[in-house]
């Protein structure tokens, strides 16, 4: 980069002050390990673990896999295909993030269990279906993303060289957008492992489901611990394959950038283009969603539109303002530490990665790690008064940001990372000091793919479960709360209000997101 | 681009300002100690708010509650210690309630009241918890397809009713607690024996003991075991739901009881008041907390809703209640050696 030498002390203090705290929640839970129970584990080695093993793979497999192909696939019709209606199908095909996969899944559980049968839908194979339409929008943006960034010219050469539109996508488009897709999948795999919502309605066992198991049946917090850092592990190997598939690759693009690569096409395959697409978002969002409003109208005629602690509005502002303050929180850390972290080598993107490692593991997890980190805070008697943090919204608002600022991280660090190395030049050339670099010229030019980063947390924090249960001060209850409150008794019907709410407060993200994707935002690393 | 300088600047400006104002909120809630606020971590919350509304009416006490797991309000009591707001524990389940005592987060306490309203065998001997309902694990069939259901747990390994059993999965705390109660009767080898025959039978493992019920009017299963009073919300729903009740093993020690517990905390800020809300929800507050999920009261002379009534008398294994908690590692790593979902 550029050469001048920055005052290093501060920064490094600071960047490990920001990777301790944010590791604390996870350390003082994989601390058991020190002292691993070979016994817990020689009688789970002789009985569940092979198949919570063989399932947790299979299932990841087959999500990832058919994420890929969904999103990649996708993304590609509604970027070189031009027909009627696609622009608005290239939106909507967003949508499904906002809908929680516990939502998705008690939805079609309850939709597909009268015409399939009890027994034939709780399956691996229905619950790969859904966790794929609920996870797939993870790698449609991110490959979407990349598709526009590519120019014309690129798939033009190709077809000028004699190939086929396919034979050009797979062999030219694909390849340049392999890092984006692999971020997309990595995201997707992350996603499965830490899964402890979905997988139960359709008894899939798979680790993270394990580590509840032991845990809440046994009471046993340092055997479900060693079980936990099987997935710390298994997470921290697909982040080094995901960095390996996306090696050195720095594609460099020819002539014009942007512009449409889209062709018009005719005949079966507008037919095919149209069912594809719409398809998938009939299975993905209208029939939940028209299967949720039915029974919100029922909830209205039985009055049970509100739960056992306010009204809807209450629980609005309760989502808003958690999911606010942890967007804000996330952004602000994050892009400190990424302006920090990448003046600092190796090292400083180490402890940069070390602060996101909350986002790969399974939620109820880090919502103990945090309580006990907290709790061990709160003996202390650091703060003045009476103030605890365990039980406050900045507790809350903390163990989010330990949640999700991985999305943060790498989404800030991602547009930053694209500001040309020459603007920052001229603007060092002409007298201006690094905090005025970073805040006129770094900023505003990343500002596209912070509010794609921004829109990413709000919408995760949004649907976020087993951490908001466990750390919500009295008087904050998030919609999550309710849903969970209501599902827990197979209430369908009660959680169906608070479900579409999440629904509807996450569309106008959605839209958001996608303004910045369009205005050149690259989502990711 | 001056604008987006100045959004940035003013962000984290106001992040500053919303740390401590984050923190402030919770001191600006009602004051803890005060004597006029008990402050509830329930694990049980269908129906709850209006048992404390009418708490709050009958005594000016208000309640303020927070929902949750029992596994996870029992390990967030232990990391909070001297700290807690919370003066009472509310559980669902009679193992996870002993699992908080033996962490010492519950105190002792003295209440004739208490000890008046409720049998020696719904709370605990050193008085660390109460018992307020009482829930039953039974045996449950297709009324349409199903003459003579099995009259015990043991039969429900029949072969008889091979792929036409339905069961909730070993995850859940009722079948854990069903599987401890068998332990502590028959032994961990007849128990083994038994829960494995139930394996063999090939049983369609619901999460839900609602849509266990459903399977069985929908023709999925022909018998199942499930709590009485998720039959209680569908027979108000529908009076001709296609499902019966069998009491198991009447002969013997009875039907498997679990129990909704309540004990005070060990560092309670207002143990006068949770003392009072205790002795409220085991005299007056009993009918209101057990109707509210068609349960049984725990007080054996208050009767139960007329839903439930219609079931008729049956004998409960309640003696081994107290012991369920110490049971329920052994239930777990049976479950998982047998091969039980």
């Amino acid at each position: 980069m550029i050469a001048w030498r920055p005052g290093r002390g501060p920064g490094w203090a600071l960047l490990v002050v920001v990777s301790v705290v944010m590791t604390a929640p996870v350390a003082v839970i994989v601390w058991s390990i020190a002292d691993p129970s070979t016994e817990v584990w020689r009688e789970l080695w002789q009985t569940r673990l092979p198949g919570m093993l063989v399932d947790t793979v299979t299932l990841v497999t087959i999500v990832v896999t058919g994420a890929v192909v969904v999103g990649t696939g996708l993304a590609w019709l509604v970027s070189a295909y031009e027909f009627r209606g696609r622009r608005l199908l290239s939106w909507l095909l967003m949508t499904p993030i906002a809908i929680p996969g516990y939502v998705l899944g008690f939805v079609w559980l309850d939709t597909l269990q009268s015409p399939l049968g009890a027994r034939a839908v709780r399956s691996i194979w229905l619950c790969a279906a859904v966790l794929i339409v609920s996870l797939y929008p993870y790698v449609y943006v991110f490959a979407w993303s990349a598709f526009r960034e590519q120019s014309p010219r690129t798939v033009d050469v190709a077809r000028t060289l004699g190939r086929s539109s396919f034979t050009a996508w797979w062999r030219v488009v694909v390849p340049m957008a392999r890092p984006s897709i692999a971020a997309g999948a990595a995201l997707v795999a992350m996603e499965v492992l830490t899964d402890v919502g979905t997988v139960r309605l359709f008894n899939v066992s798979t680790v993270a489901d394990g580590v509840l198991r032991v845990w809440f049946g046994t009471g046993d917090r340092d055997a479900a611990a060693e079980l936990a850092v099987v997935l710390v592990v298994a997470a921290m190997s697909l982040i080094l394959v995901e960095r390996a598939l996306r090696g050195r690759a720095r594609y460099t693009q020819s002539g014009v950038r942007g512009g449409s690569v889209a062709r018009p096409v005719t005949g079966l395959r507008t037919v095919v283009v149209n069912v594809a697409g719409w398809g998938v978002l009939f299975i993905a969002v209208a029939v939940p969603v028209v299967r949720l409003a039915r029974w919100a109208l029922r909830a209205q005629q039985l009055g049970q539109t509100q739960s056992i602690s306010g009204d809807l509005g209450f629980h609005v502002v309760s989502s808003l303002k958690v999911a606010g303050l942890a967007t804000i929180a996330c952004l602000v850390i994050g892009t400190t530490m990424v302006f920090i972290a990448r003046e600092r080598g190796r090292w400083g993107a180490a402890l940069g990665r070390l602060a996101s490692l909350g986002y790969a593991v399974p939620g109820p997890v880090v919502a103990i790690g945090v309580v006990v980190a907290l709790a061990a805070v709160d003996r202390r008697g650091w703060w003045p008064g009476e103030v605890l943090l365990v039980g406050s919204l900045a507790g809350l608002v903390y163990a989010m940001v330990v949640r999700f600022l991985a999305v943060a991280h790498q989404g800030i660090g991602a547009s930053v990372g694209k500001v040309s190395p020459s603007a920052v030049a001229s603007a060092r050339t002409l007298g201006a000091g690094r905090l005025r670099v970073a805040t006129r010229v770094e900023l505003p030019l990343a500002r596209a793919g912070i509010i794609a980063a921004a829109t990413l947390v709000a919408i995760d924090s949004l649907k976020e479960l087993p951490v908001t249960l466990l750390l919500r001060p009295f008087g904050v209850e998030p919609l999550p709360v309710w849903v969970w409150q209501a599902t827990s008794e197979s209430l369908w019907v009660q959680a169906s209000v608070p479900s579409l709410m999440i629904v509807a407060i996450g569309m106008p993200l959605v839209a958001a997101l996608l303004w910045s994707v369009e205005r050149g935002a690259e989502v990711v690393s | 681009m001056r604008t987006a300088t100045r959004t940035f600047l003013s962000v984290t400006v106001l992040l500053g300002a919303l740390v401590p104002a984050a923190c402030g909120d919770d001191t600006a809630a009602p004051a803890e100690g005060d004597g006029k606020t008990v402050t509830v971590y329930t694990g049980r919350h269908y129906g709850i708010e209006a048992v404390f509304d009418e708490f709050t009416a009958a005594t000016g006490i208000k309640v303020r509650f927070t929902t949750g797991k029992d596994p996870e309000l029992r390990e967030r009591l232990v990391a909070e210690g001297a700290n807690t707001p919370a003066d009472v524990l509310m559980t669902a389940d009679a193992a996870n309630v002993e699992l908080a005592a033996a962490a010492g987060v519950l105190a002792r306490v003295v209440s004739d009241t208490l000890t008046s309203a409720i049998p020696a065998e719904l709370r605990s001997p050193d008085g660390t918890w109460f018992a307020l309902s009482r829930r039953a694990r039974v045996i449950v069939s297709s009324t349409e397809r199903v003459d003579s259901p099995p009259t015990t747990y043991a039969a429900v390994g029949d072969p008889a009713w091979k792929g036409k059993l339905c069961l909730r999965p070993s995850t859940h705390p009722y079948t854990q607690s069903l599987v401890a109660s068998l332990i502590a009767a028959e032994g961990e080898a007849a128990a083994e024996a038994m829960v494995s025959s139930w394996v063999d039978n090939d049983p369609l493992f619901i999460d839900s003991d609602t849509d266990i019920y459903k399977a069985i009017a929908a023709g999925e299963c022909d018998v199942a075991i499930a709590n009485t009073y998720y039959l209680g919300r569908l027979q108000t729903e529908d009076p001709a739901f296609p499902v019966a009740i069998t009491w198991p093993e009447q002969d013997g020690r009875g039907a498997h009881v679990n129990v909704s517990t309540a004990g005070i905390t060990t560092n309670a800020p207002n143990p006068t008041g949770a003392l009072t809300l205790l002795e409220w929800l085991a005299t007056d507050g009993q009918k209101t907390f057990s109707d509210a999920n068609f349960e049984y009261p725990a007080d054996p002379a208050v009767q139960p809703t007329e839903v439930v009534a219609a079931w008729g008398p049956f004998k409960g294994d309640t003696a081994v209640i107290v012991r369920l908690g110490e049971f329920q590692p052994a239930a777990v790593a049976l479950l998982s050696r047998v091969g039980y979902e």
